[in-house]
């Protein structure tokens, strides 16, 4: 059987598009046939678990029965690659528990394979996020995301004080998100499908939809900049899933 | 059942004969099917739609509402030809559009058959408007108008190794007169007795040049 993979998605900042970039992942593994399973930390109601309803739950992490559902089934259940939707607010206190229950001393000695994938916001206080996190990071793998997708400039960086702070962390590696149509972007969430059924033109029970043509090529384009991004980071040997098969989604 | 033709005529230069293509191939497809759908894309210039209001809509590739208004339509199979008169500044959008959204990949996949006509100059901004659609669309797509009106018979070598439609230049006077509002080339055949006028002629054959074009289209999708 597989190594456990968790991955973890977050930053303490809200709206920086934490749930879109978990959305481009449950869809790259559903793409590249990884089975996965999602955590929607948005008690009680998550955003997450709309797009993804039969692979998602909803959690509290900061209950210990809510943790325990996670992390004390890493080993028992099929799906070994696990997803985690960090609400805003949540990755420096998540990272702790992490800590605290022990799952970051066995990601260091191998037994897991830990990753984290950090939002950045445009704001200085993005990069404070960096120095906070990096005192968990031992043991994982550590992306850190500038998600352009809502139009962020990442204006008040200075690119010298970025990197300063991006070095503080071993083998950290960058990852851009590109920015989707707006109206696109838009249709998928009225929609509430997965960006991959929406691109196929299917709606929530896999029947047949009537999405615009224009709307899905957009969508289509950017998820397969997205995936690239994916690709470039070998996503799928991280999760022990091999190199990625061409996929119907990509041109 | 043969595919639905979708014709684009484009430049990124004005004043080429965009418009006047569009109102040939358009008022040709009308006689010939009794039914032609036309997009008029050319606000800036003299307008299709002031020629054949009764067959054109005008359309907007400037934001995306506008974009999937013209491309939801063009992408259906519905056997009616359509025909975009494409205006010079939106010839870069419009293009970069088809390509992030692959129209080609999903015409082919719809039985619809592209036909991009453009319209040759001989300066640089063409050479490079040519050259982008060289890249982007496969040759057989790609039909190169030599408009001899604006070409003087300097047609860039770049711009000849393609397909070539050829159209001969008319006699100041008489493009005057087919400049007329009112003009229509149809019921100037019809109603023109003497078949051996100029521009009897030169109507005669570019409607030919359409005709062989179509036949082209269909050959090569059989």
């Amino acid at each position: 059987m597989s190594k456990p993979v968790v991955i973890v998605v977050g930053a303490d900042k809200g709206g920086v598009g934490k749930t879109t970039v978990s959305r481009t992942l449950l869809d790259y593994f559903s793409a590249n046939s990884v089975p996965t399973r999602a955590f929607d930390t948005e008690s009680p109601r998550g955003t997450l678990k709309r797009f993804h309803p039969d692979i998602t739950e909803i959690v509290d992490m900061t209950t210990t029965s809510d943790q325990m559902k996670i992390f004390d089934t890493l080993n028992a259940v099929s799906p070994s690659v696990t997803v985690i939707d960090v609400r805003a607010g949540l990755l420096s206190p998540a990272l702790a528990s992490l800590r605290d229950i022990g799952f970051l001393d066995a990601a260091k000695s191998g037994q897991i394979t830990f990753a984290v994938f950090h939002i950045l916001g445009p704001s200085i206080a993005s990069l404070d996020e960096i120095a906070e996190t990096a005192n968990f990071m031992q043991g994982a793998k550590y992306f850190l995301v500038k998600n352009f997708i809502n139009d962020t400039q990442f204006f008040q960086w200075d690119q010298a004080t970025y990197n300063s702070y991006f070095h503080r962390i071993k083998d950290a590696t960058d990852l851009v998100i590109p920015k989707l149509n707006e109206m696109a972007y838009e249709q998928v969430e009225v929609a509430s499908v997965p960006f991959l059924k929406f691109v196929a033109n299917k709606g929530t029970q896999d029947e047949a939809a009537n999405y615009s043509f224009v709307l899905r090529g957009y969508v289509r384009h950017w998820l397969a900049n997205v995936w690239s991004e994916f690709d470039r980071i070998k996503l799928t040997d991280l999760v022990g899933a091999g190199k990625a098969p061409t996929r119907g989604g990509e041109r | 059942m043969s595919h639905t033709p979708v014709y684009i005529i484009c430049s990124p230069r004005p004043l080429v004969g965009k418009t006047l293509t569009a109102r040939l191939l358009s008022e040709f497809l009308l006689l010939k099917n009794g039914t032609v759908n036309s997009f008029d894309i050319n606000l800036k210039e003299p307008s299709l739609l002031e020629y054949l209001p009764k067959i054109t809509e005008t359309a907007d590739v400037d934001n995306t509402y506008g974009k999937m208004q013209l491309m939801d339509r063009l992408i259906i199979d519905d056997g009616v030809a359509k025909v975009i008169d494409l205006g010079f500044h939106v010839f870069d959008e419009f293009f970069r559009m088809c390509d992030e959204i692959g129209f080609l990949k999903e015409a082919a996949r719809r039985r619809i058959a592209p036909v991009i006509l453009f319209m040759a100059d001989t300066d640089r901004v063409s050479a490079r408007g040519h050259e982008v659609l060289r890249e982007q669309i496969p040759p057989a797509n790609l039909v190169t108008i030599d408009n001899e009106w604006v070409v003087r018979g300097e047609l860039p070598v770049a711009m000849s190794h393609g397909r070539l439609l050829h159209m001969a230049a008319l006699p100041s006077f008489l493009k005057v007169y087919i400049d007329r509002l009112t003009f229509s080339f149809t019921d100037y055949l019809r109603n023109e007795k003497d078949s051996s006028t100029e521009l009897h002629q030169w109507v005669r054959k570019n409607y030919l040049s359409f005709r062989e074009l179509e036949l082209s289209l269909i050959l090569q999708k059989s």
